[in-house]
C-alpha cells in the first residue's frame, strides 16, 4: 500500500460534497452539480462508491446485548441516588431554616431601628416646649404681677429666663 | 438555551420520546423505564465503540440515565429526545476521558473477545503478515476488522460517525448533539469517512487488514 494513502484525511471541498450527498444532506442544487460530476468524471464516480462500500461495512459492528440485569441495576441505581437527593433535601431543611430566620430577625432588628430613628427625628417632642418654658413657668406669679411686656422683655434679654432651674425652686 | 412554546410543542407532536420524557417530568416512572428499555441498547453500543470497554460504556450509560432522571423537573423539549440524550452521553464520555486523562490510565484493549472487542491486536498483527494459513472473509473476521478501523478513529471522528450511522441523525442533529457547527459536523464527517476509506478499502480489494497504527 502507498504510505500516502495511510495520512490521516484532510477535508477536501470535493469529497465533503460526495459525503454529504451521501448522507442526503446537500439541497436539490448542489445534488444536480454532484450528479453531473459522477456521470462525467470516472474517479469522482470511484470514489464515491469507496466512500459507499467502506461506509456500509460499518453495519457489521455489533449491537452492545444489554441484560435484563443491567436495566434493573440502572434502576435500583437511580432509585438509591434519588433517595440520597431526598435524604440530602430533608437534611437541608433546618440549616435553610436557621438561616432564614437569622435573616428575618436581622430584618426586623433593622426596620426596627430605622422606626426608632425616623420616629427620633421626624416626630415633634410634646415635652420639648415644655422645658424650653420651665424658666417662665417656674417664675408665672411673679411675671403676672407686671404688667409691662416690655419690661419683662428686657429681663428677657438679659438673661433672666434662661437661667437653669435651681434644685430649690 | 430559550425555546419557543410552539418548537416545544411541535417536538412534543412529532416526538414520542419527547411525549414520553414529559411524562417522567411530571412523575412517570413507567414512562422512564419505557425510556430506558428504548434507548439502554443504543445508548450502550454507541459509548462501547466510544470507549472500547464493554463494562465502561454501561456505567457510563448508567450516568447517562441518572442524569436524564436527575433533570426531569426541569426538561424542556428542545431537540427531538434521541439529540438530547446524545448530548448528555456526549458529555458524560468527555468528562470520563478527562478524569481517565487525569489519572494517567493507560487504556488497555480488552484481551478476550468479550463485549464489542473481539480479537486482540496481536491476533489482528499475525493475521495481517500473513502467518494465518487462509483469509477468511467471515462474519466475524468482517467485524473485527471494521471494529479496529473505527478504532483509528479520532474519538470526535468515531462519535460523528456513531451517531450519523447508528442514530442516522442529521447534520444539524450530529452538530447540537457534539456542540459544533452543521458545517464542521460535514468536515469532521467527510474526514472520518475517507480515513475508513483508506484503511478499509486495502482489506475490500486485497485482504491487507488494517493495523492499529492505520491511518
Amino acid at each position: 500500500m502507498n504510505d500516502d494513502q495511510r495520512k490521516p484525511a484532510e477535508s477536501s471541498p470535493l469529497r465533503e460534497q460526495l459525503v454529504a450527498y451521501l448522507d442526503g444532506e446537500l439541497d436539490a442544487a448542489s445534488s444536480r452539480e454532484i450528479e453531473r460530476r459522477l456521470a462525467r468524471e470516472p474517479e469522482v464516480q470511484q470514489e464515491l462508491q469507496q466512500l459507499q462500500q467502506t461506509w456500509d461495512l460499518l453495519d457489521r459492528l455489533p449491537q452492545a446485548e444489554v441484560n435484563a440485569t443491567f436495566t434493573r441495576s440502572t434502576v435500583e441505581m437511580i432509585a438509591l441516588a434519588v433517595e440520597d437527593d431526598v435524604r440530602q433535601l430533608e437534611a437541608a431543611p433546618p440549616r435553610q431554616q436557621r438561616r432564614r430566620r437569622l435573616l428575618k430577625a436581622a430584618g426586623l432588628l433593622a426596620a426596627g431601628a430605622c422606626g426608632f430613628a425616623a420616629v427620633r427625628f421626624c416626630w415633634p417632642e410634646p415635652n420639648r416646649r415644655l422645658l424650653q418654658d420651665l424658666p417662665v413657668l417656674e417664675h408665672l406669679e411673679a411675671y403676672r404681677q407686671t404688667p409691662d411686656l416690655e419690661f419683662l422683655k428686657r429681663l428677657n434679654a438679659e438673661g433672666l429666663f434662661s437661667e437653669e432651674p435651681s434644685d430649690e425652686s | 438555551m430559550a425555546v419557543s412554546e410552539s418548537s416545544a410543542q411541535n417536538y412534543a407532536l412529532s416526538d414520542p420520546d419527547v411525549r414520553l420524557m414529559l411524562q417522567v417530568r411530571d412523575g412517570s416512572a413507567a414512562a422512564f423505564e419505557e425510556l430506558m428499555v428504548r434507548y439502554q441498547v443504543r445508548l450502550v453500543t454507541i459509548l462501547e465503540h466510544l470507549v472500547g470497554r464493554c463494562g465502561q460504556a454501561e456505567d457510563l450509560a448508567q450516568e447517562v440515565f441518572l442524569r436524564v432522571y436527575r433533570s426531569r423537573e426541569r426538561y424542556s423539549p428542545e431537540a427531538k429526545f434521541s439529540t438530547w440524550l446524545f448530548t448528555i452521553a456526549n458529555n458524560v464520555a468527555l468528562n470520563a476521558r478527562r478524569s481517565k486523562s487525569r489519572r494517567r490510565e493507560v487504556n488497555v484493549e480488552p484481551a478476550d473477545s468479550s463485549g464489542l472487542g473481539g480479537a486482540p491486536l496481536d491476533q489482528m498483527a499475525l493475521a495481517a503478515s500473513g502467518q494465518m494459513p487462509a483469509r477468511q472473509l467471515d462474519k466475524t473476521e468482517m467485524r473485527d476488522v471494521v471494529r479496529l478501523a473505527v478504532g483509528t478513529l479520532n474519538e470526535r471522528q468515531r462519535l460523528a460517525v456513531l451517531l450519523s450511522k447508528f442514530e442516522e441523525m442529521s447534520y444539524a442533529d450530529i452538530a447540537e448533539a457534539m456542540e459544533m457547527s452543521p458545517q464542521a459536523v460535514k468536515s469532521l464527517l467527510s474526514r472520518a469517512r475517507e480515513n475508513l476509506r483508506v484503511v478499509l478499502e486495502p482489506y475490500l480489494q486485497r485482504g491487507e487488514r488494517p493495523t492499529a497504527s492505520d491511518p
